[in-house]
């Protein structure tokens, strides 16, 4: 690579080295023809002085080799026309030979001091437009809304600084594999090397690869919270005399264009956190007015058809009968209705658990009560240890999923078969199971029947929706338990759900 | 069946479900208005000082409670809340608000009516002296000697199941809230230890229930409070 020895001696590279040559023979012959009138005026150590002169316009025009040239060439044109005996090499004094000696040791030293001093004003004005370069591109890529923009803005900055092309690799949203933001992508990559760079975070240069037509450098985006990708750039020809001034820039490059990808990073973020707040929000309200709108007709359909049971003077038989079945059916509905927006809320991940501590005993009392006629030919047997320790859950979720419960046990066990509601430790877990004397769970069937819309046995002619065990497996995690079903011992569905036991509170002992 | 010409206030958006309510209240033996939003009904409540209010929390110009509070301030009529079941919090507000008992739509009449009578059995109790000495099941509590008897042997209960049965005790058939009892029995400063009061009724039920997982006077509103049933 040849841009900053290029770029840095712009004015110098007008000149070919022959041409330099001439010019720099020239100006001493010049200088020779202008001196030889004044021989007889001045001395020859002021002689001397136009010669140094010379050699030093030399130095700060023309550079380093042309000013060793007129040095040198000075040195002789003194010796052959001003030093007696002139127009030849000889000299008479032998101190003339002090007078060569420091001559071209004065010329040499200030000719290199002058053409460093040259080289480094102008490298001086590289870095100040590299600067003002790396200064435009960071205010650009603060204003960037897309990668895609960014992008397109590195690869602008690094053709015009530096004649290469540029990609840059971003880890992708799902996976930690990288990708390049550019379709299709300007440089050939070497994804081993890319990867290289992102999980050392150390630049990796390759210059095989670079003659290969691949990228040779390969820098790590790195921003403040991570590494966020890698910036690929690959050079027209070698890259061996990269210097490290340079490396220097292209980090800097590299740090911009990292601090741009994560400032998008979390612009991203942000919208998407917003979305889904909008639509979390939209999703609740279409829930609450739904499960109002479903409720009140509900209500006044089972309270009509109820009413219309009771009616004074009591139906004709039929017309009763048709009555009670209105009620019986719209009470279902409101039941499946009920389930369904549960389900919905459990799902929308609005229902907030209100944890306490409490004794199952009374979940399961107030369960069997709430059920009452629903439980009617099935008498439930209660059998909880009576060393079983508080439990912290949600009393209204839980005696939903005893209900549930309770209420398939009745439904599917023949009647007057007893259910055993029973509870043991299981550290560090308390496990609850409800038993029945049932036909059992159809076999390979037991897993699904968790999911929502599953029933165990179709075309039994149950009602029910396939609800009510999703809503106790959604129930039950929340609260980071588990539910199983199983065959009982002897015939019969089990299922059994799990509560953590934590650290139960302590009660004060009271004061007799 | 009450006494003669009692007067119940609905206050229900909805026109079926005051229909079928009316019709239930009629049997009962009441008369009833009517009031479909908050500001009708606390107007209504003035004029025909209602002896029973029945509410439904969801009314279009607010949920209710605020008039619960403002009736409260200036009359002691029996209040009870028509809800949806997923409204926990607002029942215990409207319960803490001084309601006196709830029910979850949809309801079934002959649930209206028995919460109807009992609400109005009590208003007209209300009047007489308290009797000192309560009975139920096979139990029987004597308030003036702090007794307590089952099957004819002496319960023994320690001071704060004895407090906690007699707050109980005192407002038979109306769901008391957590809340309300832990500030009751064991102060201000335990409305978040719900587990006392659990583990106490706990107690009460295990002296004085048949069947303790399976209580019949010693009731759990679940999430929200529990309720004396003679």
């Amino acid at each position: 690579m040849k841009s900053q020895g290029t770029s840095g001696s712009l004015s110098l590279k007008s000149y070919r080295s022959w041409q330099r040559a001439l010019l720099t023979l020239a100006a001493c012959v010049g200088t020779t023809l202008l001196a030889t009138p004044l021989l007889d005026i001045l001395d020859l150590a002021n002689i001397v002085m136009l010669f140094l002169l010379t050699v030093l316009v030399i130095a700060v025009t023309l550079g380093k080799s042309a000013a060793v040239w007129a040095s040198v060439l000075s040195v002789l044109l003194f010796d052959i026309f001003f030093v007696p005996p002139r127009f030849s090499l000889a000299v008479n004094n032998i101190q003339y030979l002090v007078t060569f000696a420091v001559m071209l040791l004065t010329g040499l030293i200030t000719g290199q001091l002058a053409a460093n001093l040259k080289q480094k004003a102008q490298e001086a004005l590289v870095r100040e437009a590299q600067t003002q370069a790396l200064y435009q591109l960071s205010r650009q890529l603060a204003g960037a809304l897309t990668l895609t923009q960014v992008s397109e803005m590195l690869s602008i900055f690094i053709a015009g600084q530096f004649s290469a092309m540029a990609d840059i690799l971003v880890i992708g949203r799902t996976d930690s594999g990288l990708s390049p933001v550019g379709e299709p992508a300007q440089v050939k990559i070497e994804p081993h090397l890319a990867r290289i760079a992102l999980d050392s975070g150390q630049l990796v240069r390759s210059d095989e690869l670079g003659q290969m037509g691949y990228a040779s450098l390969y820098l790590p985006l790195r921003a403040s919270m991570r590494i966020r990708g890698v910036l690929a750039i690959a050079f027209n020809g070698p890259a061996s005399d990269l210097e490290t001034a340079q490396q220097s820039l292209f980090e800097a490059v590299a740090s911009l264009v990292a601090v741009a990808v994560e400032r998008l990073h979390y612009v991203e973020v942000a919208q998407t956190t917003e979305l889904s707040m909008l639509s979390e929000r939209l999703r609740s309200s279409i829930l609450s007015a739904l499960s109002h709108d479903l409720r009140t007709p509900l209500t006044a359909l089972v309270g009509l058809a109820d009413s219309l049971t009771l009616s004074k003077p009591a139906l004709p038989l039929p017309a009763m009968e048709t009555a009670q079945a209105m009620h019986e059916q719209a009470s279902r509905l409101a039941g499946m209705v009920a389930n369904l927006l549960d389900m919905a809320r459990l799902n929308a991940g609005e229902v907030t658990l209100r944890r306490e501590w409490q004794p199952l005993e009374e979940v399961a009392g107030a369960s069997i009560k709430l059920l009452g006629n629903a439980l009617a030919g099935h008498p439930v047997q209660v059998r909880l240890p009576a060393d079983l320790p508080l439990l912290e859950f949600d009393a209204v979720l839980i005696e939903r999923v005893l209900c549930n419960l309770l209420e398939n046990a009745a439904k599917y066990a023949p009647a007057g078969q007893p259910i055993k509601l029973t509870a043991s430790v299981v550290a560090p877990l308390a496990e609850i199971s409800v038993r029945d004397h049932g036909p059992g769970f159809p076999v390979g069937k037991r897993d699904e029947l968790f999911n929502m819309f599953v029933r165990g046995e179709t075309g039994t002619g149950k009602p029910g929706t396939g609800l009510g065990l999703a809503i106790c497996r959604a129930i039950v995690e929340a609260h980071g338990g588990q539910i199983r079903a199983d065959d009982a011992p002897g015939g019969g569905a089990c299922v059994t759900f799990s509560l953590p036991l934590g650290t139960p509170p302590i009660i004060d002992e009271e004061q007799p | 069946m009450s006494s003669p010409a009692c007067k119940v206030l609905l206050i229900e958006d909805e026109k079926q479900i005051r229909r079928f309510v009316r019709m239930a209240l009629e049997e009962e033996g009441c008369t009833v208005a009517e009031a479909d939003t908050l500001a009708r009904g606390l107007i209504e409540a003035g004029v025909c000082k209602p002896d029973l209010l029945i509410l439904d929390l969801g009314l279009p110009d607010g949920n209710g409670i605020s008039l619960i509070s403002d009736l409260r301030s200036w009359s002691d009529v029996p209040i009870l809340i028509l809800s949806a079941r997923s409204q926990e919090n607002d029942k215990i507000d409207a319960l803490d608000a001084g309601a006196d008992d709830y029910l979850t739509k949809p309801f079934n009449v002959g649930e209206l009516r028995a919460r109807v009578r009992a609400l109005l059995r009590r208003r007209h109790r209300h009047g007489d002296e308290a009797t000192p000495v309560i009975e139920f099941g096979d139990v029987r509590i004597d308030l003036s000697r702090r007794l307590v008897l089952r099957a004819n042997e002496p319960v023994h209960l320690t001071k704060i199941e004895y407090r906690l049965l007699a707050t109980l005790l005192g407002q038979p058939g109306k769901v008391l809230t957590q809340r309300n009892l832990l500030r009751e029995i064991w102060g201000p400063s335990y409305i978040e230890s719900s587990h006392y009061l659990r583990v106490y009724v706990g107690h009460l039920r295990q002296k004085l229930e048949d069947d303790p997982t399976q209580p019949q006077h010693f009731l759990t509103e679940t999430g929200v409070g529990y309720r004396f049933q003679p």
